[in-house]
């Protein structure tokens, strides 16, 4: 089949997956952004022990594959009393892992925050509360957005192993296709360039916002 | 409490897994090598067909990849089908990320570097030999290990397209046994071993080669 004729045929019942990975990922980039300033948080704030808890769930998380969390929480929450849409396991297990990487590039960055400004903040008044809300998070966030561009692409791809838990995102859809059609070039070449396109306006969308929010 | 004979299968699951990276990393190498001298080609259409690579793989999940390349196998026998499949495309994979690591490296090497060895009159070969080759490695040690211990939490994906490993032999257990948290905590410690072992080994690795006289200095 010619590959105009097959975009012709099936492009309509793409967009369902589309949309599951889409929205998929923006709400688990969000949550995995708020988790790591969460983790900053608390390897800044809770003391050497605070510290040493966030590294080891670092280090946990970036020595393990993604889908070992994914399958944890699919299969386990249920089980615990907890039964959830596989859509909610599936976001939360990406915001667990991407949340740890989060929040070593965050770290990275706090250490380009200018030591001065701690003793300016204090010299106001700040408490440490409103020192790392109004003064470390700002910039931190600024100074991590190329960064932070990367692990959402990295998440975005990693949507895609949702599949595996029966979410029905692109890769799913190109699955379903493929056993329905017989096709499986076709069905995924197809979600191979959505795939390409998404995570290119991703990367063109935070190189824009780098510039619009870089002040010097 | 852990199933009986579950220990066992893990630990063979994960010796798949890290023959399948071990593979993997071999051939991307290679791979990546070659794709690293198609980068700096005169050609500007090889470096146009590098960028290309470059961009598709990056940009496309493994595991569609992985799909694509499945179900592009058909003639191929079912019981080794996905292991050629999985091997190519873990191939594909890294080898794409060790040719940035690589070109990043040659990048990083500071001019009067090229300059000295131009100017000493070395032949390509040699310059290669002598010059890039060792500061490359020293370099890109630290990212290349990375990407190493990528790939090793990558081959997971290629549980999904029925390569026998690590995680799929966790799943399997799991559906006989439903010992949801032991299998896969089991598991996590399997991976934590192999990735965090391949991390510490690339540190020695670099004491090792910092060690040589070469202060390591970059531009």
């Amino acid at each position: 089949m010619s590959f105009a004729r097959w975009v012709s045929i099936y492009g309509s019942t793409y967009w369902t997956g589309l949309a599951w990975t889409a929205f998929i990922a923006l709400w688990a980039s969000f949550g995995a952004v708020v988790w790591g300033c969460v983790l900053l948080l608390i390897r800044l704030s809770a003391g050497r022990w605070g510290a040493r808890g966030v590294d080891a769930y670092v280090q946990l998380f970036r020595n393990t594959p993604v889908l070992l969390p994914i399958y944890l929480i699919y299969f386990a929450f249920p089980m615990i009393g907890l039964p959830w849409p596989a859509v909610v396991c599936g976001g939360l297990a990406l915001i667990l892992q991407n949340g740890a990487y989060i929040s070593e590039v965050l770290r990275g960055s706090v250490n380009a925050i200018d030591r001065v400004q701690f003793d300016a903040a204090r010299s106001l008044g700040l408490a440490p509360w409103g020192t790392f809300r109004k003064v470390v998070l700002p910039q931190v966030l600024v100074y991590s957005l190329p960064a932070l561009g990367n692990q959402v692409v990295l998440l975005l791809k990693d949507t895609s192993l949702l599949s595996a838990i029966s979410i029905t995102e692109l890769t799913m859809q190109a699955k379903l296709l493929t056993e329905q059609t017989g096709a499986a070039y076709e069905a995924f070449i197809v979600v191979a360039l959505l795939y390409l396109v998404l995570v290119s306006s991703t990367e063109v969308l935070f190189r824009v916002a780098h510039h619009a929010v870089r002040w010097r | 409490m852990i199933p009986p004979g579950s220990l066992a299968l893990l630990a063979q699951g994960a010796a798949v897994s890290l023959l399948l990276a071990a593979a993997a990393i071999v051939g991307g190498t290679v791979l990546a090598i070659v794709l690293a001298a198609a980068a700096f080609s005169r050609i500007a259409a090889v470096r146009a067909l590098y960028r290309v690579y470059v961009y598709i793989v990056r940009g496309t999940p493994l595991l569609v990849l992985a799909l694509l390349l499945f179900y592009a196998m058909p003639a191929l026998d079912l019981r080794t089908g996905p292991y050629i499949a999985g091997t190519l495309v873990l191939i594909i994979y890294t080898g794409a990320l060790f040719a940035e690591v690589f070109r990043g490296g040659v990048l990083a090497i500071p001019r009067p570097q090229w300059e000295s060895a131009r100017s000493l009159g070395l032949p390509p070969v040699a310059m290669f030999r002598k010059i890039v080759a060792p500061l490359v490695t020293r370099y890109t040690l630290p990212p290349y290990v990375n990407v190493c211990v990528m790939t090793v939490k990558a081959s997971s994906v290629l549980s999904i397209i029925s390569v026998w490993e690590l995680t799929l032999a966790a799943r399997e257990i799991i559906e006989r046994t439903f010992a949801v948290f032991t299998i896969l905590g089991l598991a996590a410690a399997f991976y934590f071993v192999m990735c965090f072992g391949i991390d510490r080994l690339g540190r020695r690795v670099e004491r090792r080669l910092a060690l040589r006289g070469f202060a390591g200095e970059r531009a």
